[in-house]
C-alpha cells in the first residue's frame, strides 16, 4: 500500500508536472496554429520554425548581453513583426488564388525549409544552451520540483488565459470570430479585413516564439528542433478540432499528460506512434476533431 | 450619389452581369426587381466590394468603387443588410451590433454607447435579448438586428437585400416602416425585393433586371410603368 502511495508521489507525481510545464508550451503552440487556421483557413507549415527561432531569438539576445527575461518579453515583439511581414508579403500573395489552400501550404513548407537553413547558416548545426534563469527547487507536498518548470506552467497557464480572455471577451476577439465565420459580412461592416489577417498570423507566430523560449533552457537549441514538436502540436490541434481553442487546450493537456505518463511504462520509441495512434482513433470517432471551428462557438 | 456604368461580373467564367447601367440619387429610393437568378444579389455584391467587376465602372461621391475592397466601400458610408441577414453565429446580438462600429473608425467610447443606446431604443426586442447569441433570435429578430447592426454606422446608402424574405406579414410591416423612416432621415436605399407591390409604396424609381441586364426602368409614381414591370416580372 505505501509502495503504492510512493510510487504515485514519487513518481507519478513528478511525471505529470513535468508533462504539464511542456504541455502549456504544446498548447501555447497549438494556439497558434489553430487561430491561424480558424481564421485564414491557412495551415501554417512553418510553425515549428518559427517556435525554433524564437528559442534562437533568445539565445542572440542573451549572448547581445540582456536578460532572459528581456529575451522573453522582445522575442514575442521580434517574432510578431516576422509574422506580419511573412502574411503581408507572401502569404496575402496567393490568398485570393483558386487553389489557396495547397499554395498556401507549400508556400509555409518552404518558408519553414527557407527558415530553418537560414538557422544553420546564422548559428551553426550544433546545439547552443540556454540557461535557465531560475533554478533550484521547490518543496511543495513533500516533493521537490524544479523552479523553472513552475515558472514555464505559471507563465504558459497565464498566456493560455490571457488569449482565451482575448478571443472570447474582448471586442477585437469579436472582430476575429466574426473574419472567421464570414469574412465577407464583416468586411463590410469596416473590418479591415488583411490587416485583421496578418495581425492574427502575427499572434500565431508571436505564441510559438514565446514557446520556444520557454522550452529553450528545457532542450537545446538547434535548427530542427521545431520538427518533432510541430508535430505534437499538429496532432493537438487536429484532435481538438481544426479552429477550436478549448480543443486545443484540452488536447494538448491531455496528449502531453498521455505522453509523459506511458514514458513510465513504455520505451519512448513508443511515443510517436502512441501519438499518433490516438489521432487515428480521435478521427476516425469524431473526423471534425473535439470542438468546432473558431466562428461557430 | 452612385453610379453603374456598363457593370460586367463573373463568377468564374459565368457572365452574369452583363453591362448594368443605374444610378442613385441622393435621397432615393430605388428598387431593383426581376425574377430569380437574373443577378440582383450579384448587382448589390458588386457596388459592396464582394465581386470585383470584370468590366465597367461603379462611382460613389465621385470615388471610383470597382477596385476597393469590401471594408474601404463600407467606411465611405455603403451600408449592407444581405440576403440570408448573415448573422455571425458565436457573437451576442451585442458583438454582433458593435462590430457595426468599425464602419465608421475614429469614434470614441462613449459616443459608441451612445449610439448603441440609441439603437436600442429603437429596437427594443433586441436590448432584451442583448446578451442572447444573435443566431438564437428568431428570423424577423435576425432581420432587425442585420439592419441595426448596419446603423451602427452612419450610412448614407443602404444596399437592402431581399429584407422581408421568409418573414411573417407583421414583421413584414415593420420592416417597411422602419425603411421608412430611414428614408425620411436622409439614407438613400437601392432595394432587392419580391414583394414588388409593396416595394413600389417605397420605392421612387426602379430597374427591372433580367439576365444580368438593366431592361426596363421607371418612376414608381407612373401607374402605366408600375404596370409594366408587374406584368414583366409574372409573365
Ligand atoms: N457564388 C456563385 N458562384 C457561381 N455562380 C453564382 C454564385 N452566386 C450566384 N451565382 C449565379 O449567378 C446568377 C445570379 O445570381 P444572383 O444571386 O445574383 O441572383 P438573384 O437575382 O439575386 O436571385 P434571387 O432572386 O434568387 O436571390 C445565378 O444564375 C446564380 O446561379
Ligand atoms: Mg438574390
Amino acid at each position: 500500500m505505501s509502495s503504492a502511495l510512493d510510487w504515485l508521489q514519487f513518481v507519478l507525481a513528478p511525471q505529470m508536472v513535468n508533462g504539464l510545464s511542456i504541455g502549456v508550451a504544446v498548447v501555447l503552440m497549438a494556439l497558434g496554429l489553430t487561430i491561424i487556421f480558424g481564421l485564414l483557413d491557412v495551415i501554417n507549415m512553418a510553425h515549428g520554425e518559427f517556435y525554433a527561432i524564437g528559442a534562437y531569438g533568445a539565445v542572440a539576445l542573451i549572448g547581445l548581453g540582456m536578460s532572459f527575461w528581456w529575451a522573453l518579453a522582445l522575442t514575442p515583439l521580434l517574432m510578431a513583426v516576422l509574422g506580419y511581414v511573412t502574411e503581408r508579403g507572401l502569404i496575402q500573395r496567393v490568398f485570393h488564388s483558386k487553389d489557396r489552400h495547397t499554395l498556401t501550404l507549400l508556400l509555409t513548407f518552404g518558408v519553414g525549409i527557407v527558415l530553418e537553413d537560414v538557422l544553420k547558416i546564422v548559428f551553426g548545426a550544433n546545439p547552443l544552451r540556454v540557461e535557465a534563469p531560475i533554478t533550484g527547487a521547490t518543496e511543495l507536498v513533500g516533493l521537490f520540483f524544479p523552479n523553472y518548470r513552475l515558472f514555464v506552467m505559471a507563465v504558459g497557464g497565464l498566456l493560455i488565459v490571457a488569449v482565451w480572455v482575448l478571443v472570447f471577451r474582448t471586442s477585437l476577439g469579436a472582430i476575429v470570430r466574426a473574419a472567421a465565420f464570414d469574412r465577407y459580412m464583416s468586411a463590410s461592416l469596416g473590418v479591415p479585413i488583411s490587416r485583421v489577417y496578418a495581425a492574427t498570423f502575427a499572434f500565431g507566430v508571436a505564441l510559438a516564439g514565446i514557446s520556444g523560449v520557454l522550452l529553450a533552457p528545457i532542450y537545446s537549441v538547434f535548427p530542427t528542433m521545431g520538427r518533432d514538436f510541430v508535430l505534437i502540436a499538429f496532432s493537438v490541434v487536429i484532435i481538438g478540432g481544426m479552429g477550436s481553442i478549448k480543443g486545443a487546450v484540452l488536447a494538448g493537456l491531455l496528449l502531453t499528460q498521455v505522453q509523459s505518463i506511458s514514458s513510465l511504462f513504455i520505451s519512448p520509441v513508443w511515443n510517436d506512434p502512441l501519438l499518433f495512434g490516438i489521432m487515428v482513433l480521435v478521427l476516425m470517432w469524431r473526423p471534425q476533431g473535439l470542438y468546432g471551428k473558431l466562428g461557430n462557438a | 450619389m452612385l453610379e453603374l456604368r456598363d457593370v460586367h461580373s463573373h463568377y468564374g467564367l459565368s457572365h452574369v452581369l452583363q453591362g448594368i447601367h443605374l444610378r442613385v440619387e441622393p435621397g432615393e429610393v430605388v428598387g431593383l426587381f426581376g425574377r430569380n437568378g437574373v443577378g440582383k444579389t450579384t448587382v448589390i455584391k458588386t457596388i459592396a466590394g464582394w465581386v470585383q467587376p470584370t468590366r465597367g465602372e461603379i462611382v460613389f461621391e465621385s470615388r471610383i468603387l470597382s477596385t476597393m475592397s469590401a471594408d474601404q466601400v463600407s467606411r465611405l458610408g455603403i451600408g449592407l443588410v444581405p440576403e440570408d441577414r448573415r448573422i455571425f453565429p458565436g457573437l451576442t446580438v451585442e458583438e454582433n451590433l458593435r462590430l457595426g462600429f468599425m464602419q465608421a473608425p475614429g469614434v470614441g467610447r462613449a459616443e459608441q454607447k451612445r449610439k448603441l443606446e440609441k439603437i436600442y431604443q429603437r429596437f427594443g426586442r433586441l436590448a432584451e435579448r442583448r446578451d442572447q447569441m444573435g443566431t438564437t433570435l428568431s428570423g424577423g429578430e435576425q432581420q432587425m438586428l442585420a439592419f441595426a447592426r448596419v446603423l451602427t454606422g452612419a450610412p448614407k446608402l443602404l444596399l437592402i437585400d431581399e429584407p422581408t424574405e421568409g418573414l411573417a406579414p407583421m414583421i413584414v410591416e415593420e420592416l417597411f416602416t422602419l425603411m421608412r423612416e430611414l428614408v425620411d432621415e436622409g439614407i438613400s436605399i437601392v432595394l432587392v425585393e419580391q414583394n414588388v407591390h409593396a416595394a413600389l409604396e417605397l420605392t421612387d424609381r426602379f430597374y427591372l433586371v433580367e439576365r444580368g441586364q438593366i431592361t426596363f426602368s421607371g418612376d414608381a409614381a407612373e401607374a402605366a410603368s408600375c404596370a409594366e414591370l408587374v406584368e414583366r416580372i409574372s409573365v
